[in-house]
């Protein structure tokens, strides 16, 4: 009889685990199949910029309406990489790429001994004058930017005289001094212990080097957030180079950041659309790169930055 | 213009010695001194960044505002006048006509009505699926987060391939295996603002939820153990842990994208081109400012924007704070 009564049950028991097992097999693949519909259509034309870029004008006409549109076409394997062969080796897009590459190199390195200096400061001296600093420092941050474009413009050109090679301090300066980032690296320095800095001072280590050498090192975490968000905004960057920098005319060697190259691209007379594919896909990847490496970086600043209203 | 420059620089040095001194004397009452050799290094170390942002950041600010008041005409920098409210005077009266600023007016009213709610909906929905302990979430993450990576001129031209108005655009291919005429999304009056709607939602919304995903980590994990405990279904605590707990996150996104979405332009500028029927406030106070040279008339609409979009700002963070 008590046999009978234990057998039964662990059956039910095992039925139930099974049931439970079951529905959430069911739950994970509804969610599985949700996530992977809705990370298409955030990624479709992504795939659809990939696959076109390998393609000539004749196998796109041909492939309209169908959805081998957003496959790549591996039947001509050998022609894939025509189109990055010919924006990269005729329209010399590489130049304009190392362009981007250098002013993003320059204003990451000033940005942060600027605006890390000046953090630094703000977070650790007493001196006159440091009350209304912090208040320009927060009313700067409200205030939009955007709207004084304009007048920026006139700045560079009309009065510093910005032109022809010297336009490319009108791209690099205003983006080294960021007051949000002044904002960002007071926040993280005010968490350093003082007891460090004493240590340092006993050493004989002088403002610059206990910078350079204790504080920097210490902030990993905030002066990655402000490299990547640099990168981002430089790369990223296409009306205010468009204004500032000279066209330098077809084949020369243009100060052209790489995205205010593509806009002109589209315009040459014969190009293809796999050509202006490939030429996008080439603006993306160094992007794509940047953003896969220092992802959790972008979090950490977004989380910090979310918290401040 | 150095002449302006430097009374600015005069300004801005005396009210600086002016706190400056007044945080001495402060000091000098409480029985304490400032070190001459601290202050020194202080501001030798501040310069580099107080240079580059009187220049490139206040003087902008400044002379914005001293421009709307002037006729300023950038081909002739030596020749300004005060011009009083002349400029404002005109805005309204562009208004009035139904010109392109009654336009650009009408274009971002419909653009932030639309894409403010859609956008942070999305988002929100978007956070609260991925937030979850299971394999490949963080994979999801990266797809929903890789439109923000990518420039406003590639997915622009991108989402112009999808629209184009050939046959052999990406929509218009696919409407046409249902017979359908090709169609010319962005130059129908009626829809292309709707497509910009959507396309600023599409690519922007992964960089809020991100920020909903940070506030969703802050709400303690036995609120909803307890609920659940207690019988609670999921959409009670939805509705009395996670909206809650979301409020001040919610307020911060709700501030950042109605400013981003009042500032809307490269959208419109790379899809459409200037054009009546898809003209923003900020992609008209470029064309005036920039294209046609205005500086006055384009810093008067500026500040015209920024006037109103900080007062809105202000009574948003009123009304939601005050819920608290």
């Amino acid at each position: 009889m008590e046999e009978i009564l234990t057998e039964t049950i662990a059956t039910e028991a095992k039925r139930t685990h099974r049931r439970a097992q079951r529905s959430k097999i069911v739950r994970l693949t509804v969610f599985y199949v949700a996530g992977v519909v809705m990370a298409l259509v955030f990624l479709f034309p992504l795939i659809y910029m990939l696959a076109t870029s390998g393609k000539s004008e004749i196998t796109l006409a041909a492939e309209a309406g169908s959805v081998s549109m957003f496959l790549p076409d591996f039947s001509s394997m050998s022609t894939m990489f025509d189109n990055y062969k010919k924006v990269i080796v005729s329209y010399g897009i590489w130049k304009n790429a190392l362009n981007s590459l250098t002013y993003a190199a320059v204003v990451i390195v000033l940005n942060i001994i600027v605006n890390g200096l000046a953090g630094y400061v703000m977070a650790k001296f007493d001196f006159p004058g440091k009350g209304l600093l912090s208040f320009l420092i927060l009313f700067l941050i409200i205030v939009p930017v955007e709207t004084s474009i304009i007048p920026l413009y006139s700045i560079v050109t009309v009065l510093l005289q910005l032109k022809g090679t010297a336009s490319v301090l009108a791209v690099i300066l205003p983006a080294a001094i960021s007051v949000f980032n002044i904002f960002l690296f007071i926040q993280f320095f005010e968490s350093i212990p003082k007891e460090y800095e004493e240590a340092a001072r006993l050493d004989g280590a002088g403002n610059l080097r206990i910078f350079f050498s204790m504080i920097l090192p210490l902030s990993k975490p905030i002066v990655a957030t402000v490299a990547t968000f640099c990168f981002i905004g430089v790369w990223n960057d296409y009306v205010w180079p468009l204004m500032v920098l000279p066209y330098a005319g077809e084949g020369e060697w243009s100060l052209y950041p790489i995205q205010a190259v593509l806009t002109s691209i589209k315009t040459i007379r014969g190009v293809t659309t796999g050509e202006v594919m490939a030429s996008l896909v080439i603006a993306s990847v160094p992007i794509f790169i940047v953003y896969v490496v220092a992802q959790k970086y972008i979090v950490q600043g977004f989380g910090s930055a979310g918290l401040k209203m | 213009m150095w002449g302006s420059v430097l009374l600015i620089l005069a300004c801005f040095v005396a009210l600086f010695v002016a706190f400056s001194v007044k945080d001495v004397v402060a000091m000098k009452k409480r029985g304490g001194k400032y070190r001459i050799k601290t202050t020194m290094a202080a501001y030798g170390m501040l310069a580099p960044a107080i240079v580059l942002a009187f220049i490139f950041v206040m003087l902008p600010i400044i002379y914005s505002l001293g421009y709307s008041f002037t006729d300023f005409y950038l081909l002739k920098p030596n020749d300004i006048h005060f011009c009083m409210l002349d400029n404002f005077k005109d805005i309204f009266r562009e208004i009035g006509a139904k010109g392109d600023m009654y336009h650009a007016i009408v274009n971002t009213a419909i653009f932030v009505v639309c894409v403010v709610p859609l956008q942070i909906g999305l988002a929100l929905g978007l956070a609260l699926f991925v937030n979850r302990k299971l394999r490949a979430v963080g994979i999801f993450k990266v797809c929903f987060f890789a439109p923000v990576v990518i420039s406003l001129t590639i997915t622009a031209y991108l989402w112009m391939q999808i629209l184009s108005p050939s046959q052999y655009g990406l929509l218009n291919s696919f409407l046409g295996l249902f017979g359908a005429e090709p169609q010319d999304f962005l130059n129908n009056q009626k829809t292309a603002m709707l497509w910009i709607v959507l396309m600023s939602a599409w690519q922007g919304c992964g960089y809020q939820m991100l920020i909903f995903l940070s506030g969703l980590t802050n709400i303690r994990k036995e609120l909803y153990e307890a609920a659940s405990l207690d019988g609670a279904t999921a959409w009670d605590q939805f509705l009395h842990i996670t909206c809650p707990g979301l409020r001040s996150t919610f307020l911060f996104i709700v501030i950042t994208v109605f400013v981003g979405a009042c500032r809307v332009m490269v959208q419109p500028m790379v899809l459409t081109g200037y054009q009546t029927h898809t003209m923003t406030l900020s992609y008209y106070m470029y064309v005036q400012g920039y294209t046609y040279r205005w500086v006055g008339y384009s810093s008067a609409v500026a500040l015209l924007m920024t006037i109103v979009i900080g007062s809105i700002t202000l009574i948003q963070r009123r009304v939601l704070r005050e819920k608290d």
